[in-house]
């Protein structure tokens, strides 16, 4: 009776223990290990493409921190960017969060006002990237003089030229401006090679779409006096004309056979792919194209870089890519380090030669050196929540392209849909 | 409870002694405590949560938004200018999925069935889009699909079924349609195998005997096959009705909802709600109508169930 008693109550608690050791207790599991042995193990989210350079370099970079810093463990995680918001956030509601992350500049806004960063205000004042990161990018990580980033990549948007695919169409002048673009019409009548593509599905097309805005003097969401954002397009009926002749270039683009019909679906992949696979001549990214160079040799060969074209002033977006510490870690000192490390002159002459933000990291090549060339011309998001907006700025796209919905409806859509969406994160400007 | 025991001076239980029927049940329940835990914990707090949260006003970003709010999320969701739209794509992409998979899990199941050399390999060759993870199936087809170098629309072309590529999951009019039959040509399978086990289940001589009455093949199907397939097929029919209309990773992966909202479906709509707008809210409040649909689809098929069970 004992015996049998025995037995059962053993295996009552072997199958509660195999249940709750399947459920996760967070950091707190490594605390007394840590404690024990005074190490520290930072949990790290990456987002690069696996078997690239920035994977193998940053790789022997660890390593080599790992040597220098014997107490410290660096435990990263590969995730892509897509993941990587919605993992974040999860991570955040259970507030298990890694102690670090490679982020977008798109989620500054929104992981602030969840309260999900670490303010390194003190820490990066008394580090010496103060004086060696441009101080336009460090704007871009500062949230109401906090600083909640430090930025570990820089990519401005450029437009990358197909030389021997223009020459031998004849385009001999390299379109400056929207009208130079739009010009071209007849290209693929006479190359069966469209002229130009972009991005209307994915992440890059509100990033495409805010450069060309901002290109025709427009913001799509201004700090008012109260310190709030409003979209201020339908307030001013010049400033939604603009907007409007905006969609209208998408539209003509599209019209005009100056791209394919197949570009109203295009995601980012597509566009680059595209692009490297030399399916047409002329698209606006970034400096990490270089790595098709390895990928498609032939293609990529004549490739040349120069502004993208413009409505009004010359405009592009510039993407500042912050790696983020985050409220939950339990070593903000040890993890402010190495994320000082990441942004350090070594680390990026190592593994972001030519997609540095440090003035002291600049590269002869022209990934590097064309692109800054452009840098002054850079434009950001507005530090606010985004997933509604940038939703919207898609959206707007849809309904200019897969709709044909004129583009002055389009342009009042879109501003209404922008202030609406600052208003339900509470972040909307009565004034 | 009965208890059996002695009473001592003051006539107060002495020693509680359970019956055995009583501490088989307690030793029933000891054991089945950390899997009931578990599932309390897993599925019952986070439903009741949604359930709670869906009329409460929630927002991550947003910390001042807050309190009952009554059936406001459900107005917001109802109102909102994509919700007709995803639920007129929930309800062709559930109906048409459920119907091939079933027509095609039908056919391939009698095939099957066949006495013919091999049937095994044939048997285990027809599992593998089932195998096949969903995130691997979706790019796969993207990319076979794709209207520039997809191998789809390169045979179309050169058999002369088409003349020239067409974007099947970036044109507005077809990519409903296309995910519809990869979704068919990934979930058929599972009909198959269960359809498969139940033919085998019946007696051949039936069959038999009406061939020897002059019943053709359609006749013998229609009027002994099918209805002794009747319980498995409801069975069949109402589960994959449910997790089709709640699947989300496979049209994400794929189409994304788009283009412009043609793939949208009721699931993605609340990951909408809940990943890029934060509101919490009304991603509950949908997520609580879905579920409540998913339940009298449920009840209506137990009732069925019942129904047959009781006429047999």
């Amino acid at each position: 009776m004992i015996k049998k008693k025995f037995i059962v109550l053993m295996s009552v608690a072997i199958a509660a223990c195999l249940t709750f050791s399947a459920c996760s207790t967070g950091k707190n599991s490594s605390k007394s290990k840590e404690n024990d042995t005074s190490k520290v193990t930072l949990d790290y989210w990456v987002c690069w493409s696996p078997g690239s350079d920035t994977e193998k370099n940053s790789k022997a970079m660890f390593a080599k921190y790992e040597s220098e810093h014997p107490n410290v463990k660096i435990k990263y995680s590969l995730i892509t960017y897509d993941m990587a918001h919605d993992k974040l956030v999860t991570a955040a509601s259970a507030k298990n969060t890694p102690d670090m992350s490679w982020a977008l500049p798109e989620w500054i806004g929104e992981f602030n006002n969840m309260g999900m960063l670490s303010d390194l205000t003190d820490y990066y004042n008394k580090s010496e990237l103060k004086s060696a990161i441009y101080p336009n990018v460090m704007d871009t990580m500062t949230v109401k003089d906090k600083v909640i980033g430090l930025p570990y990549q820089l990519t401005i948007r450029a437009l990358l030229v197909h030389k021997s695919l223009t020459d031998a169409a004849g385009i001999n002048n390299i379109p400056a401006t929207f009208e130079d673009m739009l010009k071209l019409g007849d290209i693929y009548k006479k190359t069966e090679k469209y002229p130009f593509g972009f991005c209307a599905t994915s992440v890059r097309t509100p990033q495409e779409l805010i450069g060309y805005l901002a290109s025709n003097g427009l913001e799509i969401a201004t700090e008012m006096k109260d310190g709030k954002y409003k979209n201020t397009w339908k307030d001013d009926p010049a400033q939604l004309a603009k907007a409007a002749e905006v969609f209208q270039y998408y539209k003509d683009l599209t019209k005009k056979g100056i791209v394919s019909p197949n570009t109203k679906a295009w995601g980012w992949e597509d566009e680059d792919t595209n692009f490297a696979t030399g399916q047409y001549m002329m698209e606006v990214t970034g400096n990490w194209m270089s790595e098709r160079e390895t990928t498609n040799p032939k293609e990529m060969s004549d490739v040349a870089i120069t502004a993208p074209p413009y409505k009004e002033i010359p405009a592009t977006y510039m993407e500042t890519n912050p790696t983020f510490i985050y409220t939950s870690t339990e070593h903000p000192k040890e993890a402010f380090d190495f994320a000082a490390f990441i942004s350090g002159k070594e680390y990026q002459q190592a593994v972001f030669p030519v997609t540095s933000p440090r003035t002291d990291v600049v590269s002869d090549v022209k990934w590097s050196k064309d692109f800054m060339n452009i840098a002054k011309t850079g434009i950001s998001f507005p530090p606010v929540t985004l997933g509604g907006i940038t939703t919207a700025m898609t959206d707007s796209l849809g309904k200019t392209l897969q709709n044909n919905e004129e583009p002055s409806t389009v342009a009042a859509w879109l501003s209404d849909e922008i202030n609406e969406s600052l208003k339900q994160s509470g972040e909307y400007s009565e004034k | 409870m009965l208890l059996k025991g002695k009473t001592n001076k003051n006539n107060s239980i002495k020693h509680m002694k359970l019956t055995r029927t009583q501490r088989e049940k307690v030793t029933a329940l000891l054991l089945v405590l950390p899997a009931l835990v578990f599932l309390i914990g897993l599925i019952a707090y986070p439903l009741i949560q949604v359930l709670f949260d869906g009329f409460q006003f929630k927002n991550l970003v947003n910390v001042n938004v807050s309190g009952f709010a009554g059936l406001d999320n459900f107005k917001e969701v109802i109102l909102n200018e994509h919700f007709f739209k995803a639920l007129k794509n929930t309800i062709i992409w559930t109906v048409f999925s459920v119907l091939g998979e079933y027509i095609l899990g039908m056919f391939t199941a009698i095939l099957l069935n066949q006495k013919v050399k091999g049937i095994g390999i044939f048997r285990v060759l027809v599992i593998i889009p089932w195998l096949v993870p969903i995130i691997v199936a979706g790019m796969t087809w993207s990319w076979m699909l794709n209207p520039d170098y997809g191998i789809v629309n390169f045979l179309m072309i050169k058999t002369g079924i088409i003349e020239t590529a067409i974007y099947w999951l970036g044109e507005q009019n077809t990519a409903l349609f296309t995910i519809v039959i990869v979704n068919i040509w990934r979930s058929f399978p599972f009909f198959t195998i269960s359809i498969l086990a139940a033919l085998q289940a019946i007696p051949f001589d039936i069959s038999e005997a009406a061939s020897i009455d002059g019943a053709g093949i359609i006749s013998r199907f229609f009027k002994i096959t099918l209805p002794q397939l009747k319980s498995v097929s409801i069975a069949l029919i109402t589960i994959h009705v449910i997790w089709t209309a709640i699947n989300f990773d496979f049209i994400w992966i794929m189409t994304q909802g788009g283009p412009y909202y043609s793939t949208e479906t009721l699931p993605l709509m609340i990951y909408r709600y809940a990943m890029k707008e934060y509101n919490i809210g009304a991603a509950s409040a949908l997520a609580s109508m879905i579920m409540m649909v998913m339940t009298v689809i449920f009840v209506f098929y137990y009732a069925q169930k019942s129904k047959m069970e009781s006429n047999d």
